[in-house]
């Protein structure tokens, strides 16, 4: 969805409209080409016959070893956390820097070489500056994640920003709307497909950042211990590790991003009533 | 609510060359009175209205209006999608109990808690008279409120306006390019004309309420009105 995506247009009524395919039918290509990239890798592993190409069952013991043994869990909140504590800091800096470039031409103007700067630096200077400065205290994670996140969701929400139907700020301000009313009532949910833009995108930045933080300055985390597999040369490991993350990621993503993004326009779903 | 020698250029965003849209202008809307102001479209009428709603700033001249409750009808509806019908109306009265009364008024009591999304065209802008009446305004502005819709649906809105404001009589402003609507709803019509624009001609409107569309003496004024555009 694009940011400027606001209103209720047709093309919004229409896809509401559309007919959802059979459940099983929709799953059956992202299934598909699973089985088909493991089968090609187990031809590989099979054909190379090399040590640092284990094949599928080698890394799916270690997954199941990972994942019973309980570190999972505990390495995967310790990640989940800093990337959320790192995203929500950003998200809220973000939603009112964003909208107040779309606001205010001066703000725009200021802040534009620090979305532009933003989204030039890479994830990996972060967080090797954060490592430098902030150590291994909490705030070093969160820092970098906030910092590679931001700026991307700053563009996002000022583009929203700038979409968001005039007529209706004018009728806000004639019937003396309360600041937070209007903020609450309008600007949110008229900014919610940039939000959700923004968030997807924020949160698949700020995801790769607190790994690289986590193999060069923490002591724990999925990062750290995807080091730790790399120091020992162990690629089913690294691999598992890889695989049990991105797994997670993608419920993150499907399950509560979509599902919150859902409930939150279901009013568009009403035009098709 | 007075205006006062009230002044407005716009500066033409392709050419760059300045349009005196009002120049002196003055008006006064005794209370109770509802007052048309007819004009051909780019006659400054639009302008007019949002001076006195606070979302233009005259160049020159005073708005004396008292900081009054406004209620508005643009239009367009401007509601809110996101929001039931109620929480449209709600979020600008703050009155659930008004809500649900002016909802009845507008016989819309079965969609209060639908999504506007839903409505028609005709029913969107029902529940915009709703909210401009539940705030329960010092000053109503209806700016072009029916000549967004097909003629029988702004017909019968026109109707029920007039039957709210017998109901719940207010001070209003009423700019339209309609005389047969200004002479329909108004106390007092005024015809605007010219660059920057000057009150071509005033007519007072002494007919009973509730009025018909079909009365000879209000046809006789749209005459008039049609004239001396």
């Amino acid at each position: 969805m694009t940011a400027t995506d606001v209103r209720p247009g047709p093309v919004a009524a229409a896809v509401a409209k559309a007919p959802h395919p059979r459940r099983r039918l929709r799953f059956l290509p992202a299934v598909l080409f699973l089985v088909l990239l493991a089968a090609a890798w187990q031809l590989m592993a099979t054909l190379l016959d090399f040590v640092l190409v284990p094949g599928v069952p080698a890394i799916v013991t270690e997954m199941v070893d990972i994942v019973s043994d309980g570190s999972f869990l505990d390495q995967l909140g310790i990640t989940v956390l800093r990337v959320g504590l790192g995203f929500a800091l950003a998200f809220v800096v973000a939603v009112v820097v964003g909208i107040a470039m779309g606001r205010n031409e001066f703000a725009r103007r200021f802040f534009e070489p620090a979305v532009l700067l933003g989204l030039t630096i890479p994830g990996l200077v972060w967080a090797l500056l954060c490592v430098i400065w902030f150590g291994i205290d909490l705030v070093n994670p969160v820092a970098a994640v906030a910092l590679s996140s931001a700026p991307a969701l700053m563009l996002q929400i000022y583009q929203g920003t700038r979409s968001v139907d005039p007529d209706l700020l004018e009728m806000a301000h004639v019937y003396r709307f309360s600041r937070r009313v209007t903020l609450r009532k309008l600007w949110l949910p008229a900014l919610a497909p940039s939000l959700f833009a923004g968030a997807r995108l924020g949160l698949s930045l700020g995801w790769k950042v607190i790994v690289l933080v986590e193999v060069f300055g923490m002591s724990s985390g999925v990062g750290y211990q995807l080091n730790n597999a790399f120091a020992a040369q162990n690629v089913a490991a690294v691999l598992a590790w890889t695989l049990l993350f991105a797994i997670v990621m993608a419920i993150l993503e499907y399950g509560i991003l979509q599902g919150l993004e859902k409930r939150v326009s279901r009013w568009r779903k009403a035009v098709s009533v | 609510m007075r205006l006062e020698g009230i002044g407005k250029t716009f500066v033409d965003a392709r050419s760059g060359t300045p349009q005196q849209v009002l120049a002196d202008f003055s008006l006064t809307v005794e209370p109770g009175e509802l007052v048309a102001v007819v004009g051909a479209s780019g006659t400054g009428k639009t302008t007019l209205l949002h001076v006195v709603a606070g979302l233009v700033q005259p160049d020159t001249g005073t708005v004396e209006t008292g900081d009054p409750r406004l209620g508005i009808v643009f239009q367009q509806p401007r509601l809110l999608d996101w929001l039931s019908v109620r929480e449209n109306i709600t979020l600008a009265c703050h009155d659930g109990a008004k809500a649900d009364e002016v909802l009845a008024a507008v016989g819309l009591t079965e969609y209060a808690g639908s999504y506007p999304t839903v409505l028609s065209g005709g029913q969107r802008q029902r529940v915009a008279v709703a909210r401009a009446f539940a705030v329960e305004p010092d000053l109503l502005l209806l700016d072009e409120p029916f000549s967004a819709l097909d003629e029988l649906t702004a017909r019968k809105l026109r109707l029920l306006l007039q039957d709210l404001w017998m109901q719940r009589p207010r001070t209003g402003l009423l700019v339209t390019h309609n005389p047969l609507e200004a002479a329909l709803l108004a106390d007092r019509v005024i015809v605007l004309a010219g660059r920057p624009a000057r009150i071509a001609a005033e007519y007072r409107v002494d007919r009973e309420r509730p009025r018909s569309a079909e009365d000879p003496h209000l046809f006789e004024l749209h005459s008039q009105i049609v004239a001396a555009l």
